[in-house]
């Protein structure tokens, strides 16, 4: 029938398994530019793997003070198992047989001890211990807060209190913003009333308004949750209305013509053509809205990420500090895995048309 | 079928800096039902105004349209419109596109689905129903636009370059299909193209126009399409007949477009 039949698109997917079996660099399919095709490059995973264990190591290496002396350590140890094992005892509970003690405490006592043995201006090092915790102490703390908790919270419930605190933001932040940008791109007397208001608030950094905030909600929740409203709604609301800006005009004018209404443009043309963008908008905003949390959970919250890291800074755990930040990445990254999983699902026809 | 009446058409575009561009100019003409009219023109004659105001996107400054006695005010399903590309919809899978219309007035797809499927059918997508429109060629993109418009019934098929952006072979093809499709459903249709051959071939009644202010130039009644249906198109295309009309045109359009330029470096 048509000589651009399904096999011309279908083949398009066999097309790339059809390469020679011998050829394994990928920039060698009869390319004679290589150097600056940049669609031909992408994120190799064995690199990307390179790239986070450099991370690891550079961070390995700048935290790790090396050249304790063994006796010292040892010393060290055995005066920090009695002590437990003494504590243990009074306390009435079972007797441990063993101790773990930082590199940060080995660090501190070296350099309190009147030992010619351990100086610490000796040791090579970059960053002191007791300013930045080394990966082992990290590792360490981190083990002790999925198991017993920072000062008898639960981990999960920090981080469920930050995650339910972002979703309820997001939540309202699409709820209210995304309306408003379709009612934006779609008429000229919301887009005038509703222009100064966005072009004006969405410059204002969310956390110039904690206090104020503060003042007019009270602390904790009541002034977290509105202010990642704030910080998400502005976002949603431009996304939103690029996305019906993006309409073409030949699909609005075909589905006049074919009969549909002004409601039933908006449900089948117009909010649909917009998805693309609104994900967009949604990245955007989970990412200011955990920056903003954080930031936000410093003042008058007990729970939460933020506040965890409030509290062990008064107690100078920074170690607690830094499973707290990974925590954070790792949770940015998931939810934003997450976004892209259902762009995939809700939108297969991006980039594609 | 209705018969599409024009009376005393003026389109007048305001420009920001206080210019006007006069698009059309007391355009007047009375198509039958059942014809095939192809307009024909240098870009700017206004021929995708005058399709533009016969779907009834855009309003005329002065003047009326008026199909079967009704006047045109607006756009309706009465008058569906095939666009050159990127007018379906990408988020429906092709049965979707096809059963717009239908679904937007209410229809169930017990009521609609043998139809989408014999429209499947008369286009030469059979099977293809389930596919998403990103999966599909071009030339397959516009027989869904096709089935699409026709699953509406509608009176007229109103058509804007609808294979512009197609190549060559695919565009023949193309020809074909709408020349049986005219044929067999007998509706009107009207289509805006710059190819000139395609024009002559398709149209039994072909329109040139010409620019500034956009008038309708030429008018001639050509039996080529009628030809086609049963004849050889390519063997048309080479006839004789077919050869004259085409470099008469074809000369007029590009003394116009001499004139033009002449026009515009003075």
């Amino acid at each position: 029938m048509d000589n651009s039949g399904p096999q011309s698109t279908i083949g398009d997917s066999e097309a790339g398994s059809k390469t020679k079996p011998g050829s394994r660099n990928l920039r060698s399919d009869n390319k004679t530019v290589t150097f600056g095709d940049a669609a031909a490059v992408r994120s190799l995973p064995w690199w990307a793997l390179a790239g986070a264990i450099f991370v690891i190591l550079l961070w390995f290496l700048a935290t790790t003070a090396w050249g304790f002396p063994s006796e010292f350590k040892a010393e060290v140890d055995a005066q920090e198992l009695m002590t437990a094992q003494s504590d243990a005892e009074e306390a009435g509970l079972a007797i441990p047989s063993s101790t773990h003690v930082s590199d940060r405490d080995y660090y501190r006592l070296c350099s309190l001890a009147d030992d010619a043995q351990c100086d610490v201006d000796g040791f090579t090092q970059i960053v002191s211990p007791l300013t930045f915790p080394s990966p082992s102490d990290t590792w360490n703390a981190s083990t002790e807060l999925f198991t017993d908790g920072y000062r008898n919270v639960s981990i999960w419930k920090h981080i469920w209190a930050s995650l339910w605190r972002v979703m309820r933001g997001m939540f309202w932040g699409c709820l209210v913003g995304i309306p408003l940008g379709l009612a934006m791109g779609l008429s000229s007397k919301a887009r005038g009333f509703l222009d100064p208001m966005v072009e004006g608030f969405r410059v204002i950094p969310p956390l110039a308004l904690v206090t104020l905030f503060g003042l007019i909600f009270g602390i904790g929740d009541s002034t977290a949750v509105p202010l990642l409203i704030f910080a998400s709604i502005w976002i949603m609301i431009i996304a939103a209305r690029a996305g019906v800006r993006n309409a073409s005009l030949s699909k609005v004018r075909a589905a006049y013509s074919l009969g549909a209404t002004k409601p039933q443009l908006l449900r089948t043309v117009l909010i649909p053509n917009a998805l693309p963008e609104i994900f967009t908008g949604l990245r955007v905003a989970l990412g200011v809205s955990w920056g903003t949390l954080v930031a936000a959970e410093l003042f008058g919250v007990s729970t939460g990420l933020g506040a965890m890291i409030q509290q062990a800074k008064n107690f100078s755990r920074l170690d607690v500090i830094v499973v707290a930040i990974v925590v954070i990445a790792v949770l940015g990254v998931a939810m934003d895995a997450i976004i892209r999983l259902l762009e995939a699902i809700f939108i297969p026809w991006q980039g594609k048309g | 079928m209705k018969q599409l009446v024009v009376k005393n058409l003026d389109m007048v575009y305001e420009l920001p800096k206080g210019d006007s561009v006069h698009a059309l100019s007391d355009i007047s003409f009375e198509l039958d039902g059942g014809r095939m009219l192809t307009l024909l023109g240098p870009s700017g004659c206004g021929k995708t105004t005058l399709l533009n105001i016969i779907a009834g996107f855009l309003g005329p400054t002065s003047g009326e349209v008026h199909l079967g006695g009704d006047k045109i005010v607006g756009p309706s399903r009465e008058r569906g419109m095939v666009f050159q590309q990127g007018a379906l919809f990408e988020w429906l899978s092709v049965e979707k596109n096809i059963s717009y219309g239908p679904r937007m007035r209410g229809q169930k797809s017990a009521e609609y689905g043998l139809e989408v499927e014999r429209l499947l059918d008369v286009v030469g997508l059979s099977g293809f129903g389930s596919k998403q429109v990103y999966e599909l060629s071009g030339g397959m993109q516009q027989r869904v636009a096709l089935a699409r418009c026709l699953a509406n019934d509608p009176e007229m098929m109103l058509m804007d370059e609808p294979l512009g952006a197609l190549d060559a072979l695919t565009r023949e093809k193309m020809q074909g299909l709408i020349l049986n499709l005219w044929n067999d459903t007998g509706k009107s249709i009207v289509m805006v193209t710059h190819s000139v051959e395609e024009a002559l071939l398709l149209g039994d009644t072909v329109f040139v126009m010409a620019p500034r202010p956009g008038r309708i130039e030429k008018v001639y009644e050509l039996p080529f399409a009628k030809a086609a249906l049963t004849g050889d198109s390519r063997e048309i295309k080479n006839s004789k007949e077919f050869i004259e009309v085409r470099e008469e045109v074809l000369s007029f359009i590009w003394e116009m477009e001499e004139e033009i330029m002449g026009r515009e470096m003075a």
